[in-house]
């Protein structure tokens, strides 16, 4: 019970959100800032940062009434200027031809165009005007005041994000508090969710390593941890996010910008334009520790008072404090490089003839070891027929092995024949030619002594054994 | 009324505070309620600030606190708050197709839950039921008045959270009834009405509460397991 109060005091609740970070670091002004998204959309413009195109605002009933339908594009997102959670937002993503509907002025007929919402149903131009005037009238906004709507540019699904998202565009979420990024996570629409990232709404929350823009665990909706896409087989953990860094810079200036002390970044990553800014959260949401399984409070406390010059630096001191291990780091550190249990290996053989083929990296072997077909290829035949051609004994006891060994190696003398190896396998012991080579790994180029083997049967033609692997370390997650 | 009943009790242990105000023709029930308030709003700011159990705000439960102690029986006053939120939520999915601003939206659903509650008292009278038909009009209007407070959620926040917050302030608000009409605290104040100043400090102390709210406990539950 005891160690539960104990933990408590490294997450953020919402009276030490409000108490402690939102109103000691973020002055009114800033707040309004931020409540006001045109505003800011045009400041952080203003400041260099990537935001998604205002395409029309409409300020009253008048302007609604007087608004040229056409000249809006097949897709974009209508929004409430100080809409707050998400709500009050509705995205089209298509138009429909030749739509029923026909304006008819003095000269001549204008059809009205249809729109297609992401569940597949038709927008008329009948339904945009009521949900403007909704908005005009205050229903989405922060005690109902009177409000703003506009149009704003659609952004395009990145691919990788494809399989993951229903209909709507993920975005990342990152908390950043006195110049440095503190926290992160994707933030995936669902079908509960219409189509918005929003987790109050029933999207997705997936945690990000900030160091390495890895995704970890996640949570659907408020509190719920899953592992999987609801309804399917897509793993949510491990999704490595393009543009990281740039990611967390876009946030830290964001910040700087805004001059809120403590803020929720939301980020796009549009296909084409690569990351665009949303919005500056001055309240951001608590359910970010649920989906990275981690406190906030914790590492807002550590880095109180540190003094941050500039953006970058801020970006590497988040990712070095509250990230988890980096490769590029543990290969910094350890000189060698991280490679996976199955790597592109390029063979150089005789005359320059070369194979590049995938080879099982096999920490359960001494030697490298090739098959006969390759060898032969590489310019190996000569030594093989010859190695072919010598009555090798059998039905020996593994004691008498060596010394057979040694005589083999006196008796037999070939200009290719390094040496011969002596295999101690389950199904009784075995001699294998062995050559000299040079491969070429992640740019590494060894020099081995690679025997000769028949792997025809073999997934692998070829396995890198631990006397070639000193070079590097591996990682069993790694995918190359 | 309530109070008057009680104070019958206690007459001779009164403050002479309060006799005072009661010697300048301020009516007992209406001392005791103003005192009572600065209880009731506490109660509500440390549900929120310490429990998490949030309601629409501090005003609909304090009122609807009030709405209870003013009715004769704590049922009907009950019930005709689940009516209220009922008709609300069930007019929100009849009015959704009609794609009318809020206000008009929100007239039309003060209209009907007016026409419902008066079919619901004298249906009650019907029954032979007259403490329903005898509830007084104000704690009624009260209670009708405050599904503008639900429907607002219901657009904020849909339909199941303004559920929750519903409930949570029927929760708020029966607890606040039974602190308000607690003898032991009546005859306190009565006795000594300079006790309620202490619910200053006490609100102090709660707006300067930072630690977890008891539901985060809840709510987190995942992430401090994961902590340990």
């Amino acid at each position: 019970m005891f160690e539960i109060f104990k933990n408590g005091n490294k997450l953020l609740g919402m009276n030490a959100r409000n108490l402690d970070y939102i109103r000691p670091y973020n002055r009114k002004k800033a707040k309004k800032l931020a409540d006001d998204k045109i505003l800011s959309k045009r400041m952080l413009k203003k400041g260099g940062i990537p935001v998604p195109k205002l395409l029309a605002k409409i300020r009253t009933a008048e302007e609604l009434e007087n608004f040229d339908w056409s000249s809006l594009p097949s897709s974009f997102a209508l929004k409430p200027n100080r809409g707050y959670g998400g709500g009050g937002i509705m995205v089209v993503y298509g138009r429909k031809k030749n739509s029923g509907k026909v304006l008819v002025s003095d000269e001549n007929e204008i059809p009205l165009p249809v729109w297609i919402k992401a569940d597949g149903s038709k927008v008329t131009v009948e339904d945009i005007k009521s949900h403007i005037l909704n908005i005009l009238d205050g229903a989405f906004s922060l005690a109902n005041m009177p409000d703003i709507a506009f149009f704003e540019e659609r952004l395009t699904l990145l691919k990788l994000f494809k399989p993951y998202a229903y209909k709507g565009i993920p975005d990342i979420r990152v908390i950043v508090f006195n110049h440095i990024p503190v926290m992160a996570m994707l933030r995936l629409p669902t079908k509960e969710s219409g189509g918005k990232a929003n987790l109050q709404q029933g999207g997705i929350g997936v945690g990000i390593d900030l160091a390495s823009g890895v995704t970890t665990t996640a949570v659907l909706g408020k509190g719920k941890i899953i592992d999987y896409v609801p309804g399917t087989r897509m793993l949510l953990s491990g999704i490595r996010i393009p543009y990281w860094k740039d990611i967390l810079l876009l946030a830290v200036k964001a910040q700087e910008v805004s001059g809120m002390g403590f803020l929720g970044a939301d980020v796009a990553i549009d296909r084409e334009r690569g990351p665009v800014f949303l919005e500056i959260n001055a309240r951001p949401g608590l359910a970010i520790q649920v989906a990275n399984l981690s406190g906030l409070k914790e590492r807002l406390e550590r880095i109180k008072g540190l003094k941050i010059k500039t953006a970058a630096r801020g970006v590497r001191v988040g990712r070095d404090l509250f990230g988890g291990e980096v490769e590029e780091e543990v290969e910094e550190i350890s000189g060698r490089k991280v490679i996976g249990t199955v790597e592109k290996v390029k063979f150089i053989g005789k005359n320059e003839a070369t194979i590049e083929i995938e080879a099982k990296i096999d920490t359960g072997a001494m030697s490298t070891s090739i098959d006969i077909d390759m060898a032969r290829q590489l310019g190996y035949g000569d030594v093989l027929d010859f190695f072919e051609k010598i009555e090798l004994p059998n039905g020996f006891s593994r004691e008498e092995g060596p010394e057979i060994l040694k005589g083999l190696k006196n008796k037999y003398k070939h200009s290719d024949l390094y040496d011969i190896d002596l295999i101690y396998a389950s199904n009784g012991v075995s001699f294998r030619p062995k050559v000299k080579m040079t491969f070429v790994m992640d740019n590494f180029a060894i020099n081995a002594n690679v025997n000769i083997a028949a792997r025809d049967e073999l997934k692998y033609a070829a396995i890198i054994g631990r006397r070639n692997l000193g070079k590097f370390l591996i990682d069993v997650n790694k995918v190359s | 009324m309530l109070y008057v009943t009680c104070s019958m009790k206690i007459m001779e242990n009164i403050s002479p505070l309060i006799k005072y105000f009661i010697a300048q023709g301020v009516p007992l029930d209406t001392v005791i309620l103003l005192l009572m308030l600065p209880i009731v709003v506490t109660l509500i700011a440390f549900f929120r600030q310490v429990i998490g159990i949030k309601a629409f705000g501090i005003y609909t439960p304090a009122i609807v606190t009030f709405a209870f102690l003013a009715v004769p029986q704590l049922r009907y006053g009950v019930l005709i708050f689940i009516v209220v939120i009922l008709v609300g939520m069930l007019l929100r999915f009849a009015l959704k197709g009609l794609r009318i601003l809020y206000l008009p939206r929100v007239a039309i659903t003060l209209s009907i839950i007016a026409l419902s509650i008066l079919m619901l008292l004298s249906f009650g009278g019907a029954m032979q039921r007259t403490g329903l038909a005898a509830v007084s009009i104000f704690p009624i209007l009260i209670m009708i008045t405050i599904v503008e407070k639900f429907v607002a959620a219901q657009i904020e926040k849909g339909n199941r959270a303004a559920l929750i917050l519903a409930v949570e302030t029927l929760v708020i608000s029966l607890v606040g009834y039974y602190l308000a009409s607690w003898p032991a605290l009546i005859k306190g104040i009565v006795a000594f009405p300079w006790l309620i100043l202490i619910t200053i400090p006490i609100n102090i102390f709660l707006g300067k509460w930072d630690g977890l709210r008891l539901n985060e406990y809840f709510r987190f539950r995942e992430v401090l397991k994961n902590l340990k």
